[in-house]
């Protein structure tokens, strides 16, 4: 229970420098956070019957661009593909909102939701305050994620982003810092949980900002635990994309964040593979 | 847990020791003959207090919360009579968990001096392990546990170590002591960021409300380098109640903007927003419109891919128009979608007077065109959605 949670909890915030040593099996990818079962079988059987004719759809659109389409070859420089656009309400709710009172963790809270101007606000109030049972040794975070990416029948599948560099977003925030999570999920348990991290900054004010970050600068952390050999970041095994707000360290009180884009740019002018040192470090000292 | 309660004990003694200690002092110079009576009394009241906290449950709050005067001397005191106690320093990890508990109500929750202080509490050269299996299987846990958890809260709080943090490290657990190499992550990691920012705040943030105001409509208006930052008081302004300073900003692309601004239309004051300078918060106000009804958001990129529609000049000559939307007066960054920013401002007293102030004063500084404009006020009221109440439905299990 109480590694669970402070597992969660590590995860959640901001990356840490503390190494977590568990090597043992993992049964859930949610480990420990699944919730009761709720459906009955025979009705999970009946809806998926019911997916069935959207998901055939959805796979006879992929085949046809197979077979129709030729392979993308040459991307044009510094032209931003947008991945995501919170204009409209139905992508936003496909989004996954979570802070740290969901699990009676904290007491943060947050939504996500479309603003008066017709963008993607992101707001709430984050604190460190504890919840008072004593389960829980630091909390504050609120968190957005976009769910796993899937082709048809559901199958997982990856955001291939290898022909860009440069990740960009268009956002208007309060001054505060935010943490971009790149999520690379692999096969085995060990890399359920690699999300690659980046801060960002916002100007605050009414005014909008491009923020735009090379993908070199990533670090990889894994549990939110900042890793110590570090690899950069595989674009083209890219799951899920998301935003995470800590109340830590003084930073109680309410957050906003709008959000027009996030985007994708290919920036001939950034040679950079890796930003950070990839030498050979002492043995028995690393990843320890 | 013992053995927990006879360090808080001695602890409070000797606190209570160099309490009186310093009274005596005090009144020794002042007046002798008072000395002896407030000696007695003094001590009554402390092993007054000293028994009121034995007698308490069975956790005994630490010494750190008794102190009247919370401040940096008072906390390296405590250090101080905890190290100076005995050769043994028995309980020091306990101690240490309490003094980083307490941290915060004393102001040193930043203070990295203090935290070496504590580092320093622990015996040099006890935990140094000296075969393999030492290493592997963490010499000392509970220690190196506790130093991990200092270390972690000074990055909570954004505290860079120094080098020798490292050589009280090493000499207390050793080079391949797991907080060593949570030191050496961090002297990695922390100062990559500490800069990284591009909108520079002082470390700490001034905690003066006009410096900061000063700071945050600098940082909003680095949008338009033209903008100017002025500070005005609402002295100035004659039919003004309260006495204010009023930190605006402006660009003279605002102005002319403001100039052009259609007089059916009204303008707005809008507020408070929260912008964030670290750790601190403050209020600023906009004066804005809507957007104008022909608000067109043009697209500058032409479609090259689509090929369906391919304007050949040499058939359509004479023919072809420059399309009406491919063609406009480039929009300076405070016209948006969701409407048009004129000046921005901190204001030293959130009342609706000083906004008028504010007004009068814009209009006096560059805009006169502000005397014809109708302005609205659209103030937010504090949301007390964003207090956050913690409701004490179950009560802490002892």
């Amino acid at each position: 229970m109480l590694t669970r949670s402070l597992r969660h909890i590590i995860k959640s915030r901001c990356f840490h420098t503390t190494p977590v040593n568990t090597t043992f099996w993992v049964k859930s990818k949610k480990q420990g956070y699944e919730g009761p079962r709720k459906l009955l079988t025979t009705k999970m059987i009946l809806d998926g019957l019911k997916d069935l004719k959207e998901e055939i759809k959805i796979w006879k659109e992929e085949m046809q661009e197979k077979l129709e389409s030729d392979p993308i070859l040459v991307y044009r420089p510094n032209e931003i593909d947008v991945y995501c656009r919170f204009t409209s309400p139905e992508v936003i709710d496909n989004w996954i909102v979570t802070s740290d009172s969901d699990h009676n963790e904290g007491h943060s809270k947050c939504t996500f939701k479309t603003s008066a101007a017709g963008y993607g606000l992101w707001s709430g109030v984050v604190t460190s305050l504890l919840p008072q049972d004593g389960r829980i040794k630091k909390a504050g975070y609120c968190s957005i994620r976009s769910q796993r990416h899937t082709k048809s029948f559901r199958r997982n599948t990856y955001f291939d982003w290898s022909a860009y560099n440069t990740l960009v977003l268009r956002v208007r925030g309060d001054g505060r810092p935010y943490m971009i999570n790149i999520g690379s999920e692999g096969t085995f348990d060990i890399t359920w949980n690699d999300i690659y991290h980046f801060v960002l900054y916002t100007r605050g004010g009414p005014h909008w900002q491009i923020t735009k970050i090379p993908f070199s600068k990533f670090m990889l952390a894994s549990n939110g635990v900042v890793q110590d050999k570090q690899y950069p970041i595989p674009l083209n095994k890219i799951t899920s994309f998301g935003l995470s707000v800590s109340g830590r360290g003084g930073f109680d009180g309410p957050f906003s964040l709008e959000i027009d884009y996030i985007g994708l740019e290919f920036d001939p002018s950034n040679s950079e593979e890796f930003a950070y040192e990839m030498y050979k470090q002492e043995k028995y000292i690393v990843a320890t | 847990m013992i053995r927990g309660r006879s360090c808080l004990v001695s602890l409070i003694k000797n606190r209570c020791k160099t309490q009186v200690f310093n009274h005596a002092r005090v009144f020794c110079t002042k007046e002798e003959k008072k000395e002896e009576t407030n000696f007695d009394e003094e001590k009554v009241k402390r092993e007054k207090q000293h028994e009121f906290f034995t007698k308490r449950a069975l956790i005994l709050r630490g010494s750190f919360e008794t102190i009247e005067d919370k401040n940096k001397g008072s906390y390296l005191e405590m250090i101080d009579i905890f190290i100076n106690k005995d050769v043994h320093r028995r309980n020091h990890v306990e101690f240490i968990y309490a003094a980083l508990k307490n941290m915060k109500d004393f102001g040193v929750i930043r203070d990295l001096e203090v935290y070496k202080k504590l580092i320093d509490v622990m015996p040099k050269g006890k935990f140094i392990p000296t075969n393999l299996f030492q290493v592997e299987f963490q010499h000392y846990p509970k220690q190196q546990q506790c130093i991990i958890d200092l270390l972690d809260q000074m990055e909570d709080n954004g505290v860079i170590p120094d080098y020798e943090m490292e050589d009280q490290l090493i000499n207390i657990f050793g080079r391949r002591g797991h907080p060593v190499r949570k030191f050496w992550r961090m002297m990695y990691w922390m100062p990559k960021f500490k800069n990284l920012s591009p909108w520079i705040v002082p470390n700490p943030p001034p905690n003066d409300e006009y410096e900061l105001a000063k700071l945050a409509v600098e940082r909003m208006c680095s949008v338009d380098l033209q903008s100017k930052i002025s500070t005005f008081y609402t002295s100035d302004v004659e039919s003004s109640i309260d006495d204010t300073w009023i930190v605006s900003g402006q660009s003279p692309i605002q102005q002319e903007l403001l100039a052009k601004h259609n007089r059916e239309k009204g303008l707005y004051i809008q507020g408070p927003f929260k912008i964030w300078l670290r750790y601190k918060c403050i209020n600023y106000y906009l004066l804005r419109s809507d957007s104008p009804e022909n608000f067109v958001e043009f697209n500058d990129q032409i479609e090259i891919d689509d090929v369906s529609d391919i304007d050949v000049p040499i058939f359509s000559l004479g023919q072809v128009k420059p399309k009406s939307n491919k063609l406009a007066i480039m929009r300076s960054v405070h016209e948006q979608k969701d409407g048009t920013v004129y000046a921005i401002c901190c204001i030293g007293q959130h009342t609706k007077d000083t906004l008028l102030s504010w007004l009068r004063l814009l209009e006096k500084n560059g805009n006169p065109c502000l005397e014809n404009l109708i302005v609205l006020f659209k103030l937010a009221t504090p949301d007390n959605t964003t207090e956050i109440v913690v409701q004490s439905k179950d009560p802490v299990k002892t």
